[in-house]
């Protein structure tokens, strides 16, 4: 398979404050990266350097053969969805609005078009009737559903997850992560960062560990969890498992 | 207290005294309302340029904003004021009110600024994240979600800044402008009016009037837009 994002000795500080230390790390159409690590050790910054959520301090990402600059990553974002820890629906716009805002305003489809789509997609998740709320009166759940459909609207190549479900109630997880699952066996490529283990298990393809803004251990889930390399891997297992 | 009902009577009887009243009040209601506009206008440009995103061509605008609004927030209104009578504008046959609204407005847009400034930083950030996430350009982000999220913390505040606006006019009567305040001034000190009581209990009944007027019409607002905000 063809590789969908190439990072090359990605670096990124805040301040004196050095976050990623030089990360490379290629990731292939259909692929399903989990992205773990202790708490501060860079997840967040190293998927949000992929949009430009946060501005790289060196390096270079490439999105399939285009090198993502400051001028191309508006373009680059209608096909690198990300689904936020706090679902970040937009509140002063109804479901439906949040749903058709970006792909008719960017001109993707027409509205009609959209609000077809989002229907449709609403219908799905079984929230057709809170198409006309606004995001104020939805329960957690319901608004990250929403959030990732949201993001499916446009379509994307690759989805970025930041802790998806963790501002959640214990409730609410599983359908967002049945949710995460059903957009993975349609295909999508995925990168989420999770600390849901027996959900990262299930559907990693690949496993990366970071630690102190390096990727210090990667393996399939197998490998990475059966048999870890390294001790700090193997001391972050016996903690969260 | 007969002499005081008597001094009221006398007021509303004069013509020359209502004339005078009325003609200060309407001055009171110019300066205020131009001032009020151009403190609107430059007060959002200001704001616009303050939390702009940072880049090259940035850097002097916003340097130039930081020190007008630092001047501006710094000095004393009465001392602007007389800068800008005696100084800037010590043209002869420049029009005094107009001085006086540039002076009004001009300070004013400092603290619309401000008060603009923090309603758009009050804006969550993971708002505009979501925008940017979705490919939306700086400006959609900004028309279809930050700004009308913002004028829910701005409107009342903004209602104050109008409120003060109105109330600190009051001190052009220093540099000798006929407006409500030196009207009231004005009669009192007259021959026949000879306690300062009476007009200066009706001129603050008139600014009164126009502040509660204003309040009502700034809640009024905040209502509508708390309505569309619980629409469910
Ligand atoms: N916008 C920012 N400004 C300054 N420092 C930041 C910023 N974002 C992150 N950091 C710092 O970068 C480091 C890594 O943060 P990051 O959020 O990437 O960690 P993480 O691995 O996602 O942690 P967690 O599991 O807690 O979410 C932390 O020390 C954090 O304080
Ligand atoms: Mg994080």
């Amino acid at each position: 398979m063809e590789d969908i994002i190439r990072i090359k000795d990605l670096k990124k500080q805040f301040g004196k404050n050095k976050v990623l230390k030089g990360i490379d790390f290629d990731l292939k159409t259909g692929e399903r990266v989990v992205v773990l690590g202790p708490s501060g050790s860079g997840k967040s910054t190293f998927l949000r350097c992929i949009n430009r959520m946060e501005e790289p301090t060196s390096g270079e990402i490439y999105f399939g053969n285009t090198l993502i600059t400051d001028k191309n990553i508006q373009k680059m974002r209608q096909d690198i969805g990300m689904v936020f820890q706090h679902f970040n629906l937009i509140s002063n716009l109804t479901v439906m609005e949040n749903l058709t805002l970006a792909p008719v305003k960017l001109k993707l489809m027409n509205g009609e078009t959209a609000e077809k789509k989002a229907r449709g997609l609403l219908r799905h998740i079984d929230l057709l009737d809170k198409a006309e709320s606004f995001p104020a009166s939805l329960s957690g759940g319901q608004k990250q559903r929403i959030a990732i459909i949201r993001a499916m609207m446009m379509e994307p190549k690759v989805l970025l997850f930041d802790e998806p479900t963790s501002a959640l109630d214990p409730e609410s997880i599983g359908d967002v992560l049945d949710l995460i699952r059903e957009v993975a066996d349609g295909g999508m490529t995925i990168m989420i960062v999770t600390h849901e283990m027996s959900f990262a298990k299930e559907i990693a393809t690949r496993v990366v560990f970071i630690d102190e803004g390096k990727i210090i251990e990667e393996g399939t889930p197998e490998e990475f969890f059966a048999h870890p390399k390294t001790p700090r891997v193997k001391e972050f297992l016996e903690k969260v498992l | 207290m007969d002499n005081f009902f008597e001094k009221i009577v006398e007021l509303f009887t004069t013509p020359e005294y209502i004339e005078s009243l009325l003609h200060g009040f309407l001055l009171t209601l110019q300066i205020s309302f131009f001032a009020i506009i151009i403190g609107l206008i430059l007060g959002t440009v200001i704001a616009l340029v303050d939390t702009a995103q940072k880049s090259r061509w940035m850097i002097i605008p916003k340097f130039i904003c930081k020190v007008y609004t630092t001047i501006i927030r710094g000095t004393p209104m009465a001392l602007q004021l007389f800068i800008m009578f005696f100084v800037i504008f010590a043209i002869r046959g420049f029009p005094q009110i107009i001085t006086a609204i540039l002076a009004f407005g001009f300070n004013s847009a400092a603290y619309v600024a401000e008060v603009i400034r923090s309603g758009i930083q009050s804006v969550d950030s993971g708002q505009t994240e979501a925008g940017l996430a979705l490919g939306l350009s700086r400006f959609t982000i900004f028309r279809k979600i930050v700004a009308p999220q913002a004028i829910k913390n701005i409107i009342p505040a903004l209602g104050n800044e109008i409120i003060t606006v109105i109330k600190e006019t009051a001190i052009a009567s220093m540099v000798g402008l006929y407006d409500l305040n030196m009207a009231a001034k004005d009669i009192g000190s007259g021959q026949n009016m000879a306690s300062y009581i009476v007009p200066m209990f009706v001129a603050a009944l008139f600014y009164l009037a126009v502040v509660y007027l204003i309040t009502f019409v700034i809640k009024r607002i905040e209502k509508k837009l708390r309505e569309s905000d619980s629409r469910v």
